[in-house]
């Protein structure tokens, strides 16, 4: 009975539990699914992550290479991330070019790494003007159950923080560089950002983390960016319905305690793999 | 026959052009707006702020592939074409943020099973792009006569390293800032409709980037009004 | 000059509002005024009726560009507001693209013949369907001639957002009416809905000034698209042009260019 409601009449069905404060997965309005986050869970890359929001997975890899620094600034590396959006995830998304979703994603995933300065793409410069790391993160998402920018923050940043890379010199004489695979140190990272996603549901109630099926009949979605130091590194609400001042301020102070949250867990998670060793 | 071919292109070059914000106090740059100014799409307008400038054009709505056929609403479609070469990551999220800044002031349910195509081309870029698109999408979508619960218009904020706010800076500006906000403003309850960052920012500094915005949609509003009041004069 | 006019009927949702005087004159006080999307009419709940006057429970009909949400109404497309007694109020937009309506005639292209119906593309987002019966003395029998490619002037029949739109050749008592299949020659072209509607206006002033120039046949559709045919070729393509340009005129301009053309500029 009451899957054939939710078949035939999804935004009722929902209703009908928001209207008692609870979702249909039994959450309170204000509550987020279990994240869970494993690290180091790819060997041959030189970082990487996964991590679950409830059944949305995303699994985060990281490929250092050497490359010339560009012409506009010789004293820095370069990040290079992509989210992608296979249709494994969801029957959502066709093969072929990436979708306007993956793209959006991509270029949002892009600017957190611009704007919260989580690295200085100084410290990937080898040489100045010569030689540098560009950092290929690959975002893929195994399961879509919503809320994938959320999971894809996590994932880049637990990947980073895990991330090795190893000595280069270059040799004077031969002007090659010589790699050091034994010598390895870990990548700085400066700020950690971490996301926090809500959805509007009919114009008015604001619940967070929502599900693909929520996702759908949402009327706005808006994802708040935070760092440790509690500033905003991005407040993205690609359209929908208007938000007043006193929720945004609502889903900020969200944002700030779940930057807490994660950064404790990513912290755990660091330590049990070192003890592990 | 060609005298009068003639007179009718200079009527319409003086038509609906008009330029108003003598930017003194207002801190946004000169504006200017056309509309119709384009004779295959449905509706058309190029909006003009300062140096930047994007020309918007709307079709429908008109038949719909089947494929992309929604049963209860129209399809909106907007496409983002830059200044040189094909667009890039950076463009589908602008396309994202147009779209669905759209979908939230056209009333959809109208015209079910329909599409509405909606083409930016970007002119020049001299800052605030984004904020110069969604304007350009809201005049172009009132020329076009589409049905819509309210208005919209995009403000762009930038704070500079003292942590002034610039509204509706240069590139030159933009490029100086510590952060850049755009915000889209609706004109009912001048209500927040799209967000987009770039930059650290405090919460404080947010709340009076948006506060800002919603004065200077105020002007933008105005100015919407007039543009549009002057279109219509020769019909009154 | 013969003219065909149709008979224009908005699609018009009637509105009885609680305290619909007020909101009567207060629609009025606007009256050709330029409205934005998002403009509303409300009224403040806790007004003190007037004893002195008799209040009518007056009812405000509201057309295209006018909606009703909850306890106000709001503007949902640009354009000068009008109105016409007694009580119909509607926004008068200049829109390129046709939204059908019942009982509007169109100028439609037949596109496809299939089985018992025609196809017909009349510029909306759908094409509309036309029964071979549809047409004055057709029978089952007796088919009427039309092709692929031949134009039309047909009524809508049925129109809404929610079904394909049908149109008909006959009015309510099986008559042509001036409606069907379109004769040899003449010039088809398009103008903004925005003018057609200037054109069919009772007593139109463009309509006036043409027919002092010389005669012609013109066909006026809803949907943007006129046909002319005129003695001459060098004169319909004068008539069409001369529509076309009006699009963009004030008064006094428009009437400067006929007499130019009157005077034989040409």
């Amino acid at each position: 009975m009451a899957a054939g409601f939710k078949t035939a009449e999804p935004l009722e069905y929902h209703r009908s539990f928001l209207k008692e404060n609870c979702r249909s997965d039994g959450r309170e309005l204000s509550e987020f699914r279990t994240t869970t986050l494993n690290i180091g869970s790819i060997s041959t890359s030189d970082g990487s992550a996964l991590v679950k929001i409830g059944n949305t997975t995303v699994i985060c890899g990281i490929k250092a290479e050497l490359a010339n620094p560009t012409v506009e600034s010789p004293g820095k590396g370069y990040m290079v991330p992509n989210v992608d959006l296979p249709p494994l995830c969801s029957s959502r998304f066709q093969a072929g070019p990436p979708g306007e979703q993956a793209q959006a994603a991509s270029q949002f995933i892009v600017d957190v790494i611009e704007s919260s300065e989580m690295i200085q793409t100084e410290d990937l410069c080898i040489e100045r003007g010569k030689l540098c790391w560009v950092l290929y993160c690959d975002l893929m998402c195994l399961d879509y159950d919503g809320n994938v920018l959320d999971a894809c923050i996590i994932a880049l940043l637990a990947a980073l923080k895990n991330t090795q890379l190893p000595e280069v010199k270059i040799n004077t004489e031969t002007c090659l560089p010589e790699v050091t695979s034994e010598k390895k140190h870990r990548l700085k990272i400066y700020r950690h950002p971490v996301g926090a996603s809500f959805g509007i549901f009919d114009d008015s109630i604001l619940i967070i983390d929502p599900t693909a099926e929520e996702e759908i009949l949402l009327t706005a979605q808006l994802t708040v960016v935070t760092d440790e130091e509690g500033r905003l590194c991005s407040v993205h609400k690609p359209g929908g319905t208007s938000l007043s001042g006193e929720k945004l301020q609502e889903c900020i102070t969200r944002a700030t305690t779940r930057q807490k949250e994660i950064q404790k867990l990513i912290d755990k998670v660091i330590e049990s793999v070192k003890t592990a060793q | 026959m060609t005298s009068f071919t003639c007179d009718e292109s200079v009527s319409l070059c003086e038509g609906n052009m008009m330029e108003v914000c003598g930017s003194t106090d207002s801190c946004l740059r000169e504006f200017g707006c056309e509309q119709s100014l384009l004779s295959r799409p449905d509706g058309s307008a190029s909006f003009v702020q300062g140096d930047t400038s994007v020309l918007a054009g709307v079709y429908g709505p008109a038949e719909v592939k089947v494929s992309k056929e929604i049963y209860d609403r129209a399809t909106l479609e907007v496409l983002v074409q830059p200044k040189v070469g094909l667009p890039t990551v950076k463009e589908r999220s602008q396309e994202q943020c147009v779209r669905e800044t759209c979908e939230a002031s056209l009333l959809l349910t109208l015209h079910p099973r329909s599409s509405l195509t909606l083409v930016l081309q970007v002119l020049h870029d001299d800052g605030s792009l984004l904020s110069c698109s969604l304007n350009a999408a809201c005049m172009a979508l009132m020329d076009a006569g589409l049905p819509m619960s309210c208005l919209f218009c995009g403000v762009t904020c930038a704070i500079d390293a003292d942590g002034r706010i610039i509204t509706d800076p240069t590139a030159a500006q933009e490029k100086e800032s510590r952060a850049l906000l755009t915000f889209a403003v609706d004109s009912t309850e001048r209500k927040v409709l799209m967000s987009s960052t770039r930059g650290s920012f405090s919460v404080h500094e947010l709340q009076q980037c948006i506060a800002v915005s919603q004065k200077a949609s105020e002007k933008i509003f105005q100015f919407y009004r007039d543009s549009v009041r002057r279109r219509y004069s020769k019909t009154l | 000059m013969r003219r065909r006019r149709s008979r224009r009927r908005v699609n018009a949702c009637e509105a009885g509002f609680p305290n619909s005087v007020e909101m009567f004159s207060r629609l009025k006080n606007k009256v050709g005024e330029v409205l934005l999307p998002g403009d509303e009419f409300c009224f403040d709940t806790d007004d003190t009726i007037s004893l002195t006057e008799s209040v009518k429970a007056e009812k405000v009909v509201c057309g295209p560009g006018l909606r009703r949400s909850g306890d106000r109404l709001v503007v949902c497309k640009s354009g000068v507001l009008r109105h016409k007694q007694p009580n119909v109020f509607w926004m008068d937009a200049q829109q390129k693209r046709y939204v059908p309506a019942k009982g509007e005639t169109v100028i439609g292209i037949v596109t496809t013949k299939s089985g018992d119906v025609f196809k017909v593309d009349f510029g909306g987002s759908e094409q509309a369907s036309l029964s071979y019966l549809a047409f004055e003395g057709a029978t089952k029998r007796n088919r009427p001639n039309v092709q692929v490619g031949d134009l039309v002037f047909a009524q809508f029949l049925i129109a809404n957002k929610d079904m394909e739109p049908e149109l008909v050749c006959i009015d309510g008592s099986g008559r042509a009416n001036g409606m069907g299949v379109f004769g040899a020659g003449g010039l088809l072209f398009m103008v903004s809905l925005g003018l057609v509607r200037r054109l069919l206006a009772p007593g139109s002033e463009i309509m006036s000034d043409l027919s002092q120039l010389f005669p012609c046949e013109l066909v006026v559709g809803m949907n943007g698209r006129l046909w002319v045919k005129a003695s001459s070729i060098q004169r319909t393509l004068i008539v069409s042009n001369l529509l076309q340009s009006c699009e963009n005129m004030t008064a006094t301009q428009r009437r400067e260019l006929f007499k130019r053309v009157a005077q034989g500029a040409l």
